[in-house]
């Protein structure tokens, strides 16, 4: 590695930035252990009050379970069709391969607001009852772009050589696929998975318009937030800050251990692999 | 599966492998592009309660650029989202540097921190500024208890500035990432050889690093805006009446008062001027050949 620079002013503004990205979350956690209902200092010293009281909270609970059934399956089914349609382009060089892609990567570019209505208004229109069906396949829309635009890009960089050695010496399609491709990515899909996981955990704002009668852990934050200052929100937004990061840590482990068997450095030298940047290429 | 091996891939052959893309071209095509047309179709159709009906027209348009609200909610969503982009793209450029050239053994940590941060509950995030800024929130009862106030600041919620400032905490971490992508190519050394040949940090910034990151940074202005402009959540819960914004408008047009063809009217008012807004970037980049800016790896 050649000599790092010196630079003392944007050493600052980087502190300043991860205070400030973490300060607010931080407060958060830290008033879910308060032993009063108040959000403010002086600190009155812990209590896990705030924590018992969701846990014994039936409505907590069954949003808490909708939302792991619709993050689950919406994780499963794009990693499923997400990784045929990733490898599919990566292999093909079929002239519908720009426009497709084009089409796998727009739902990034527009607001969830209008995904939202959108389905609503599609769902309506057919008579299909809102549940959490309806939710999870908005959520399958949502994050299917994130998922395919990383195993687009981990599949596009595997030596092609491998897969043609093994194709020479009589492996089929499927053969080839399943011993010689997939163990390559497979920790980096089954990341990108988690993070489809997250992400759909996370989801409101499409969710709002698409959920019908049921609830979900952000719906669920979102009509406390609407009713009064309730003090147990600090203790279910501590939950779920804790579970993202657990879960964005698994990931992160994931993609380093698939980089490193995969050509022997990790995701310290290249810790984007498993960020979907491309959003950059696409949308300018 | 009734060929067989063989069978299979004599399709698999013809078919190439694109078919495999098959099931999620047609997911995203019934559950993406047809809702978008109709909702599309939607908004040049004559409203009725919760519904929409015959005959096509264009009124829902004119109507929408006729209301005053609309006009007010409109300036604010422009204004809320470029103030958001700018700063959120402003305090970015230092960091995505630092994390580029500076960092050093720090970098694996800081850059886990901002990406971890990056999947912090978006509900979480808004919730958390309210408790901070809000009346009884950490800044006045802070104030408060040291005896520099006696007032609550009410000028610290429920307006345009604690929208832009939950907005910015929430697009920050993204900025990072696409400008240090966007850095990748620029070795230190090309620093270095800019400061041997005499170029200080002014120049070494205008002439070396805005040129190469001009066209993510675009992106991500343009990415952090259309969010932004479109948000109904944010505002919902900090923006007060100053800090409301058009998104808001279309959400209650859906939920609220059923005028489904004067919500989509709106709706897609927004995304022509989001599509505007793209094409005014994409020009700019490129009479200002910005958008060919390449550094060899």
């Amino acid at each position: 590695m050649s000599a790092t620079r010196r630079s003392p002013v944007t050493g600052a503004v980087t502190l300043l930035g991860v205070v400030f990205l973490w300060a607010p979350l931080l407060l958060v956690v830290l008033f879910s252990l308060h032993s009063t209902g108040s959000l403010t200092f002086p600190f009155q010293g812990f209590s896990l009050r705030w924590y018992e009281e969701i846990f014994s909270s039936p409505q907590v609970r069954l949003a808490a379970q909708n939302s792991l059934i619709v993050a689950t399956s919406s994780a499963l089914i794009t990693l499923l069709l997400g990784t045929l349609a990733a490898y599919g382009l990566a292999r093909s060089s079929s002239r519908l391969r720009g426009p497709l892609a084009l089409l796998f990567f727009l739902p990034i570019t527009l607001p969830g607001l209008f995904i939202g209505i959108a389905l609503l208004v599609a769902f309506s229109r057919v008579q299909v009852t809102l549940s959490l069906v309806t939710v999870t396949v908005a959520h399958l829309v949502y994050v299917f772009p994130f998922f395919f635009l990383i195993a687009r890009s981990a599949l596009e960089r595997l030596d092609p050589a491998l897969e043609e050695a093994a194709s020479d010496l009589g492996a089929n399609r499927w053969t080839v696929f399943r011993r010689v491709t997939i163990p390559q990515v497979w920790p980096i899909l089954v990341g990108a998975a988690c993070l489809a996981f997250a992400l759909s955990f996370d989801e409101f704002v499409i969710t709002f318009f698409v959920i019908g009668p049921d609830s979900t852990l952000p719906l669920f934050i979102w009509s406390s937030l609407r009713r009064t200052v309730d003090p147990s929100i600090n203790a279910i937004s501590s939950l779920l800050l804790l579970f993202t990061l657990i879960l964005f840590m698994v990931t992160f482990a994931l993609a380093t251990w698939g980089e490193r068997r995969r050509r022997g450095r990790g995701l310290a030298e290249d810790p984007l692999a498993l960020t979907p940047v491309p959003v950059a290429k696409g949308a300018a | 599966m009734a060929g067989g091996q063989g069978g299979r891939s004599q399709l698999m052959k013809r078919a190439g492998p694109l078919a495999l893309a098959a099931p999620a071209t047609l997911g995203l095509l019934v559950f993406f592009i047809a809702p978008l047309a109709a909702f599309a179709v939607y908004s040049f159709l004559t409203g009725a309660l919760y519904d929409v009906k015959a005959p096509l027209t264009f009124e829902n348009y004119t109507e929408a650029a006729g209301s005053d609200l609309n006009r007010q909610l409109g300036r604010n969503s422009l204004v809320v989202g470029a103030l958001s982009a700018l700063i959120a793209v402003v305090f970015a450029l230092p960091i995505a540097y630092w994390l580029r050239y500076a960092a050093g053994r720090w970098r694996a940590l800081v850059l886990f921190l901002i990406v971890a941060s990056f999947l912090a509950s978006y509900l979480v995030r808004i919730y958390a500024w309210r408790s901070i800024l809000g009346g009884n929130g950490l800044i006045n009862r802070g104030l408060t208890e040291l005896g520099l106030i006696d007032q609550p600041l009410d000028f610290l919620l429920y307006n345009r500035f604690a929208v832009i400032i939950a907005l910015v905490h929430i697009y920050l971490p993204y900025v990072v990432l696409v400008l240090y992508a966007g850095l990748a190519p620029l070795q230190p050394s090309y620093l270095e050889t800019a400061q041997d040949l005499g170029a200080g940090w002014v120049q070494r910034w205008r002439r070396v690093i805005l040129p190469l990151v001009a066209a993510p940074a675009a992106s991500a202005l343009l990415f952090v805006f259309v969010l932004s402009a479109a948000d109904y959540v944010t505002p919902q819960f900090l923006g007060g009446t100053n800090g409301a914004l058009l998104g808001v408008q279309v959400q209650v047009s859906f939920v609220g008062t059923g005028d489904y063809a004067a919500g989509a009217a709106i709706s897609f008012a927004m995304l022509a001027g989001f599509l505007v807004c793209y094409a005014l970037i994409a020009l700019g980049l490129r009479l200002t050949r910005l958008d060919r800016v390449r550094f060899a790896a």
